[in-house]
Order: structure tokens, then C-alpha cells, then sequence
């Protein structure tokens, strides 16, 4: 096996914004108060910029600004960067059901006529990708993820392997879910209505732009036992890991120590399903901006799947390398 | 840098595997049929290319996941490989996942459980997969799934990596299409001055992608280009669809002039024709240019699989040497005019090196360069 060059797979968190309602900002995901008014759909959800949209894809593109600001790449006439060299990845497994069964139901009681003559895209969830990569010129790959409890991890994941197979210095990541009638029925549960984007960065082109980095992609481990997983992925860095967001209500394993911070973002936000894992970064961006210490570890997981990220605090690095991680030594069941 | 293909399957409606469904292709047989999969009084159109395995009880959920488990057995059997995916990451590309057992349920048939609405269940169920990625990256969705592949295996991730892609008919996407489609088609005609629109066809295709020179290969992978117009939500456009052809050539390391054989995406809708072949008259300026084909009249637009289907006919082609051809392709469109467009009758043809082409909506294009083993 050869040993990815550093150049490229040096990956850094650069920016973070959330379109949640009531939240200001990703420092609201931990508790910490911060000066604003929250984010109010009825009123936000609105402008010529969101015309013929679905709801996932204008709360998407409400948390897409807020991240390209936050990463100084949003200048006022647009976001400044090039973008042949920048990819949009997205995560949501609910993203269009809405509209699905809205159209079956219209065509059962009327002709396709009065279905609508701008709804077409919004028939694929991979419209959300593209209408982020539009309104921000985005022309370097555009990727979506529906690939459930872990979708929002994938998509990091994802965003992090365009980088490192040299397809894009920049990757806008969203996850987003939106809460209807057609979910709540289908999920059964309080789910969340929101979205949250990453900006991922080449380390090289961050440092060159004098981009200021947020957090370091360490490795992002999957496999079918959550336990085994959560025991790789922390390994080495298990007594220093700061901050755990987990998926669900968990019982801490002993060997990530007593000092250990644990989150459920579920407790506050509902379910996030394929937004989890990016809502998940955004919570660790604030914890590292606020002078959180240690390692921090987002974790996923369902039925047979799981999926850990490790992300490192900004100023922490030669010392923890990124790691490759091949799918050949990802944990499996014993 | 690139890749072997191993082994290879397809499920379509002209044939439940791959050499059945090459075979139908070559003899201009198609798939075309009145839709049974619902009912299409409220529509303006009525034909489709299903795969009609619903049973009497009509139309059931999952098909789209059956069809994949299927294409994904037939490639690892022809790679000769076990069915056990637990080392071997799986990734899947399509437009509508599994939104057609959405549909059935909301409209009062079986609940589904959620974990069911990607393909993780499944494959982990039939095969072991440990890892597997469901990618909803419409109509170029299994192509950018092969340009993922190669970058896991690239990047140390994987050594062996299945590639595949499913989409069965959803009434909603066929309901929008009614609407938004000016004329009323009746069939695919890529290309033809008869096409009228685009018309879904329902399928599955999987592809076994190993690190070069590891054993048996059926083709060579060698480049995948991927990006977006950012752009128009529906309509292609000329300058992404050139960039995206421009960055497949570049990363291979090819000119246009090396190229045989273009697989155009060829949906059959004016926009589409129009726009892909005014581009590639373009490209391949130069010279008499390459054969180019299209399937889509043969199998339909199978969404987020037709990519994959293109590549995997390619490689047919290579194999069996010849090229079928632009099923019911009677008069070309003026842009096409001077493209060496297969027709009639297959075409005998040593292919070396072939072009796919994959546009989905939102602007999403790939397009893949495959080289004879």
C-alpha cells in the first residue's frame, strides 16, 4: 500500500453555518450563548433566490452562505474562489419525498397538468447539489448522499476524498433534512427541519489564502459494530479525545475516560438523520473556536452500520498525521 | 493511473444479463411497451421500457433493489469472485432510489422500512457488505459512482470496488416529465428529427473495478471526469458538457483523436440531441471522428444507471467487436450531421479506446474514457 502524499490529503475545516430554527449559529449546539437573533424560517425561507424550490433545498442553500462566510470565501459581490476547484457534496435521505408524494397525489386526482411545470428537478434529491453549485458557481463535481444514519459523516467523508484525489481544493458540504407531513408520518418521530454545511480545504490551499483553520480531518473509520468502531477510531487518541457527539443516547465506553464531553445533538434537535454527521462538524468547529480541548469524535450508526470521524483541534498537527484508512481494515462484526 | 473492469452484469428490459442484453441491442430489439407499471389515464404519455416481473398482484416495492442485487451477483460471478462484499466497498449510483416504495406507501400499499430506502440493507444482507454508498446523482449517478471507485483505489482505500447503479419508474417523476415535456414521446429517438422527449426505461448494471494488473481484466478503466455546469436545474449546457469531455481526455492523457468510439448519453429530448452533438462536432472536429452510439432507444433513459449501462455496452462492443446501433435512428438532427452515428445494423468495429458520456440534471456530467484489455 502506498502512502497518500501529504500534500493532498492534509484536509482542514474552514468554515461552518447552520440554517436550524431558533439557533444562531454552530456556538448554539453546545449550549454556549451567542449574541444574535436565531434563524426564523417563516421569514428566511424567502427571497427570488429560493423561487421554485423544495424546502430542503432552500434550507440548504440558507446554510450554505453563513458556512462560505464564515471560511472568508463569501466576498460582497459573491463568493471569491475558483470554482473549476470547487465541489459541492450533499446528504439527505428525506430531501424530496415531499414533493414525490405531493406529485402522486395530484396526478391520482387530476391530470399531470396540474402538476407543477417547474417541479421536475426536485423529482431527484441530487436538484439540492445542484442548485447549491449554481448559486455559488460550484463547477467541480457536485455529489449526494442518501446512505442513511451515516449519510452525514459519508458526505464528509466524501468531500474529504475529492480533495485528497486532487478533484477540488474547496468542498461545500450540506446536510439537510426538512420536516413535513410525508416524514413524519414515514419516521414516526421529532425530526429536525435544518441544514448545516462544512467547508472543507486542501491544508496547502487554506494556508495559501490565509484561510484560518477550524479543525483537522483526522480519519473517518466505518464498519458493522458500533463498538469496534468507536474502539478504532479513538485508539491511540482515545485519552485525548475532548468532546463526543454521538447519534444517539449512548453509555460511554470505559476506554474513553470520565473527562470526556458527551453530546447528543438528537436530545435538542430531534432526529437529523443524513444531516447528523455535518451538523456534528459544525458542533465541533464551535467547540474548538471557543478553546475546547482535545480530540473531537462524531459518531453514527444503525442497524448493522456505523461510521466515527476524528477531527483534530486547529493548532494540533505533525504529531497526528492524517491516517489512510482502508475499507480492507474497517471494523467488521466478529 | 488506471483501472480493470472484472466482470460486469446487467438487468434491463431486453435482457436479464449482460450478453443477452448486447445481443438485443445488436439486433434492434427494444424494450418499448405501454406502461403497466400504473395507471396512465392522467397522463399524456403511455409507453415506457419497464421490466415487467411485478406478479398479478401489481406493482410491488424494492424492484429497484432486486435488480441491483442481481447485477451486482452476475459481476462478481463473471469476475470470479465470492459473494462476499465484507472486505469490498460498494458503491451504488441512481436517480430515484427506492423513492417508487415511497410512492406505494403513501398511496396506501406496504410500509417500507426506512433502512430499505438505500441499498445498505440489502447488500449487506445478500453479500456481507460492510461498506456500501448509495450516491442520488441523477442521470450520471453510476458514472460518477466509477470516478468515486477509482479515487478509493487510488487513494489506498480499496483494492477491489464494486461499482453499480438501479432505478426503477417512480409515477411522480413520470407525472413531472408529462408535464414538463412539450411534446408527448412515445419513444426514444436520440439524435433522430423525429425525437420527441425522453421516455424512462428501468434496470439495473454492476461493475467489478480492481487496481490495474491484479489479475483477469475485460477492460481498462482510464479516466472519469466529473463536475457541473452550475448552471440551468434541467437543461445540459455546451460549455460544461465540453469541460467535462475536455477533463476525461486530459486525465488519460488522450487527444480526441485517439478516441473510437463515442457512447453519447443521447436522451432523445431536443436539448439534449441538440447541445451533446453540437459538442461533440466540436470535439472531434478534426479527422473522420469516432463511431457513436446511443442505447437509450433500445433500453430507455435508465436514469442514474444509463452511465454505467453505456460503459458496460462499450465494453461489449470491444469484446465482441461490433458496435449496435442508434435503435429507429432514421434521419439525424442537423447538429449530428456530420457524426459517424451507427445505424440500421450493428456496426463490425475494432474498438481500442471509447468515450461515455453522462449528463444528469442539476448540470451533473461525467464522462468516462475505457480502453481495450
Amino acid at each position: 500500500m502506498s502512502d497518500e502524499p501529504m500534500a493532498r490529503t492534509a484536509v482542514v475545516v474552514t468554515g461552518a453555518g447552520l440554517a436550524i430554527r431558533g439557533l444562531t449559529g454552530p456556538g448554539d449546539l453546545l449550549g454556549s450563548s451567542v449574541d444574535g437573533t436565531g434563524f426564523d424560517p417563516e421569514t428566511e425561507l424567502r427571497g427570488r433566490d429560493l423561487r421554485h424550490k423544495d424546502r430542503a433545498t432552500r434550507l440548504a442553500l440558507r446554510s450554505v452562505e453563513p458556512a462560505l462566510r464564515d471560511a472568508g470565501l463569501l466576498g460582497a459581490g459573491g463568493p471569491v474562489l475558483d470554482g473549476t476547484r470547487s465541489a459541492v457534496v450533499v446528504s439527505s435521505n428525506t430531501g424530496n419525498y415531499d414533493s414525490v408524494c405531493a406529485y402522486v397525489d395530484i396526478a391520482a386526482r387530476q391530470t399531470s397538468r396540474a402538476v407543477s411545470a417547474v417541479g421536475l428537478p426536485h423529482t431527484s434529491t441530487s436538484a439540492i447539489a445542484g442548485w447549491i453549485a449554481a448559486g455559488h458557481g460550484l463547477h467541480g463535481p457536485a455529489v449526494t448522499l442518501c446512505n442513511g444514519a451515516t449519510s452525514g459523516l459519508d458526505a464528509l467523508h466524501w468531500g474529504r476524498n475529492l480533495i485528497a484525489a486532487d478533484r477540488a481544493d474547496t468542498v461545500v458540504v450540506t446536510g439537510v433534512e426538512p420536516d413535513n407531513d410525508v416524514v413524519h408520518k414515514l419516521l414516526g418521530t421529532r425530526t429536525l427541519d435544518g441544514a448545516a454545511t462544512i467547508v472543507l480545504e486542501s491544508a496547502t490551499h487554506a494556508a495559501d489564502r490565509g484561510g484560518r483553520v477550524r479543525a483537522r480531518w483526522h480519519g473517518l473509520h466505518r464498519g458493522r459494530d458500533h463498538d469496534e468502531v468507536l474502539r478504532t477510531a479513538s485508539g491511540s487518541l482515545a485519552p485525548d479525545i475532548g468532546l463526543w457527539l454521538t447519534g444517539a443516547r449512548e453509555t460511554r465506553p470505559a476506554h474513553l475516560g470520565t473527562s470526556v464531553r458527551q453530546v447528543d445533538l438528537a436530545d435538542a434537535l430531534g432526529e437529523c438523520g443524513g444531516a447528523l454527521g455535518v451538523v456534528q462538524c459544525a458542533a465541533v468547529v464551535a467547540h474548538f473556536d471557543a478553546g475546547g480541548g482535545g480530540v473531537a469524535l462524531a459518531t453514527a450508526s444503525a442497524a448493522g452500520v456505523s461510521a466515527a470521524l476524528t477531527l483534530l483541534p486547529p493548532g494540533h498537527h505533525p504529531h497526528f498525521p492524517g491516517r489512510v484508512v482502508r475499507a480492507s481494515q474497517m471494523t467488521r462484526a466478529t | 493511473m488506471s483501472w480493470d473492469i472484472t466482470g460486469i452484469g446487467i438487468v434491463s428490459s431486453v435482457g436479464g444479463d449482460a450478453r443477452t442484453t448486447y445481443d438485443a441491442l445488436c439486433a434492434g430489439r427494444d424494450g418499448l411497451a405501454p406502461v403497466r407499471v400504473f395507471d396512465t389515464a392522467n397522463y399524456r404519455a403511455r409507453h415506457a421500457y419497464e421490466i415487467d416481473d411485478r406478479g398479478p398482484g401489481g406493482d410491488r416495492p424494492l424492484r429497484a433493489t432486486g435488480w441491483l442485487l442481481s447485477a451486482v451477483a452476475q459481476a462478481l460471478a463473471d469476475a470470479g469472485l465470492e459473494e462476499d462484499l465484507a472486505e469490498v466497498p460498494v458503491l451504488v449510483g441512481t436517480t430515484l432510489r427506492e423513492q417508487r416504495s415511497v410512492e406505494l406507501w403513501w398511496r396506501g400499499g406496504p410500509r417500507v422500512p426506512v433502512d430499505r430506502l438505500d441499498f445498505g440493507t440489502a447488500l449487506r444482507e445478500r453479500f456481507a457488505a460492510t461498506t456500501s454508498y448509495t450516491f442520488a446523482n441523477a442521470c450520471a449517478a453510476s458514472l460518477y459512482a466509477l470516478g468515486l471507485a477509482a479515487d478509493m483505489i487510488d487513494l489506498g482505500q480499496a483494492d477491489t470496488v464494486v461499482v453499480a447503479g438501479t432505478d426503477s419508474i417512480a409515477e411522480s417523476t413520470f407525472a413531472a416529465m408529462d408535464r414538463a415535456q412539450t411534446l408527448v414521446p412515445d419513444a426514444v429517438r436520440p439524435f433522430d428529427r423525429g425525437h420527441r422527449g425522453m421516455v424512462m426505461g428501468e434496470g439495473a448494471v454492476a461493475a467489478v473495478l480492481r487496481r490495474a494488473d491484479t489479475g483477469r481484466s475485460l477492460a481498462r478503466l482510464r479516466s472519469v471526469g466529473l463536475s457541473c455546469d452550475a448552471a440551468h436545474p434541467t437543461a445540459p449546457a455546451a460549455g460544461g458538457i465540453t469541460a467535462a469531455v475536455r477533463e476525461a481526455h486530459q486525465l488519460a492523457g488522450v487527444t480526441p483523436g485517439d478516441i473510437e468510439l463515442v457512447m453519447l448519453h443521447g436522451t432523445g429530448t431536443a436539448r439534449n440531441d441538440e447541445t451533446e452533438a453540437a459538442v461533440m462536432s466540436e470535439v472531434f472536429a478534426e479527422g473522420p471522428g469516432p463511431l457513436m452510439t446511443a442505447v437509450k432507444s433500445g433500453v430507455g433513459h435508465t436514469l442514474g444507471g444509463s452511465g454505467l449501462f453505456s460503459l458496460l455496452t462499450a465494453v461489449l462492443s470491444m469484446r465482441h467487436g461490433a458496435v449496435p446501433p442508434v435503435i429507429g435512428l432514421r434521419e439525424p438532427i442537423d447538429e449530428a450531421a456530420g457524426l459517424r452515428l451507427v445505424r440500421d445494423a450493428s456496426r463490425p468495429a475494432p474498438i481500442g479506446l471509447a468515450q461515455v458520456n453522462a449528463f444528469g440534471f442539476g448540470g451533473i456530467n461525467a464522462v468516462a474514457l475505457v480502453e481495450k484489455a
